[in-house]
């Protein structure tokens, strides 16, 4: 090159720096902002490629995305904010060869990978439910619900990063914490088997109910119950509401209708159908109108309760269909609402009902809502 | 198989306290299905279509009478059909099962919805009905579960679901 081209170039070079933008990535706020929301994304025709999508819900922004394998479940936050826990499976190689199952730790600040915990290959694969995954009270212990189709609960300590256990669930499903090393598991006959667990995070006791607690034979409960302190609030297909507290006492039944409502087939449904605030102590419930086989039906009302009147105070016309809601935890709260056949996130005010706005493109086969 | 077997056996033992017979019907289908290979009983056939019912005569629409309790993509539309697995599929051993209303001969069936496995998702003719469906915690009779889980040489990729005869419900 010429001395005049050496020179046109670092004149290029020096303008070229001026203006140019500087190659960066984008770090999110910590903590992760409460009115941020994930919405896990099942993906079902592509299964192998699952993920979790993190949307702003004040800017009704997409913010970024996690990818979380094969039959994606839910993110679970910890609860200091600072790592993100994912069950996950993949194949090594895409659809076939070996299975593995593990925990991916998550960096909230970067969605970037940190780590994995190897657990073993028997997670459940399902419709995606929030008691699929769960972290006990003190945020210490991870529980995994197993079906290959035997059905046991994989431990993993959060403080170690490593596997501890499986402890035995048979005849049981899913995962609901009433503590710090105790929760319960729902068996076919309306049972619940509570289980606690030692400090190590080895089985301490496992004891069955002796009279089941849900009746499965002429009104069952979902398995997509909300908490409120140490209550678990269930919904029977036909709307009733089956509070249960830490030991498995249920407290007085109630339901969500009154007798004209029954009469014109109100019923709650849809794949994330409950929503709790604490602080406002109300439950949101997804509303429609059908037959007793349209349970999983989306609605597009969703009716709020105050849980200690057990009385509805509101009703809010949803935008479009509704099968997931969330509400956020803060005291000025948002509800996000989200359909698996749909991936329109709607935003609303949770106080007032009042309709916020739309996200569009949100993922494929959108499920559960998960609060930061 | 341990888990396997003592599940069933725990479960099984709870239905019989706690549930009907019907329900104990659509129970023993499910064991069935994990013992048979093939269909114990024909494709009902012979009696009169509804002229103006819905496709309940075609197998890859949704609308199909055996397809009242089913959950995925229909095999019908993916190179099976409503009874056998696609080429290159490995069919699940255990499953769901439903008992479905035949308007064509006016009988009921336990179907049972075996999953084709090991393969990507088929993603074609996408069906969701929800009759008699439970829970999770009721496995054999729940549609949310990928049956796919534990199966032998394919191991959870889930491909679609088929809807198999396997006894008239009484």
């Amino acid at each position: 090159m010429s001395k005049v081209g050496m020179l046109l170039l670092a004149c290029l070079s020096a303008a070229s720096a001026s203006a140019a933008d500087a190659p960066k990535v984008v770090t999110l706020p910590q903590p992760t902002p409460p009115h941020y929301i994930w919405v896990n994304d099942f993906v079902f025709p592509h299964m192998v490629s699952g993920k979790a999508l993190l949307v702003d819900g004040d800017a009704g922004r997409f913010v970024g995305e996690l990818d979380t394998g094969f039959g994606s479940m839910r993110v679970v936050p910890s609860l200091d904010g600072r790592v993100i826990y994912s069950p996950e499976t993949y194949f090594s190689r895409g659809t076939r060869g070996e299975r593995t199952d593990v925990i991916s730790l998550y960096d909230p600040a970067h969605l970037s990978f940190i780590s994995e915990i190897q657990i073993p290959p028997k997670r459940s694969s399902n419709l995606p439910m929030m008691a699929n995954a769960q972290l006990t009270d003190d945020g210490r212990f991870l529980l995994v619900y197993n079906f290959n189709p035997g059905q046991s609960i994989t431990v993993v300590d959060t403080q170690t990063r490593k596997f501890v256990g499986e402890i035995e669930s048979s005849g049981c499903a899913l995962i609901y914490p009433t503590g710090n090393r105790t929760f319960f598991s729902i068996c076919a006959d309306g049972a619940l088997l509570n289980t606690v667990i030692d400090d190590t995070g080895k089985v301490k006791s496992s004891e069955r109910t002796a009279d089941p607690v849900f009746d499965v034979e002429h009104d069952p409960v979902t398995e997509k119950g909300v908490r409120v302190g140490d209550t678990w609030y269930f919904v029977s297909f036909s709307g009733m509401i089956y509070p249960v507290e830490a030991g498995s006492k249920l407290q007085p039944t109630w339901s969500l209708l009154s007798a004209d409502e029954k009469a014109a087939k109100w019923r709650p449904g849809g794949l994330q159908q409950l929503a709790v605030h604490t602080g406002l102590n109300r439950l949101y419930s997804i509303m429609h109108q059908g037959e007793l086989d349209t349970h999983k039906d989306p609605g597009r009302e969703v009716w709020v309760y105050d849980l200690a009147k057990r009385a509805r105070i509101q009703k809010i016309s949803m935008q479009h269909d509704s099968g997931s809601i969330q509400v956020s935890r803060d005291a000025h709260p948002l509800m996000f609402s989200i359909f698996i056949d749909s991936n329109v996130l709607d935003i609303y005010d949770a106080t007032s009902g009042k309709f916020l706005r739309s996200v569009t493109d949100i993922g494929t086969t959108p499920t559960v809502l998960v609060s930061p | 198989m341990r888990w396997l077997d003592r599940m069933v056996e725990g479960s099984a033992r709870s239905l019989a306290k706690r549930t009907s017979r019907r329900s104990m019907v659509g129970f023993l289908g499910a064991l069935l299905v994990g013992a048979a290979a093939t269909p114990l009983l024909p494709v009902a056939r012979g009696a009169t279509a509804d002229p103006k019912a819905k496709k309940v005569d075609d197998p890859t629409s949704c609308d199909y009478w055996r397809h009242c309790a089913i959950d995925g993509y229909l095999c019908g539309c993916c190179g099976g059909t409503q009874d056998t697995c696609p080429p290159g599929t490995q069919m699940s051993a255990v499953t769901w099962v439903g008992t479905c209303h035949n308007p064509l001969d006016g009988k009921d069936y336990v179907i049972s919805y075996n999953d084709c496995c090991g393969k990507s998702t088929c993603g074609r003719c996408m069906c969701n009905r929800n009759e008699r469906d439970t829970p999770l915690y009721i496995p054999f009779q729940s549609n949310d579960y990928n049956w796919c889980s534990g199966n032998g040489k394919a191991n959870v990729p889930y491909h679609c679901s088929t809807a198999r005869i396997v006894a008239v419900a009484k």
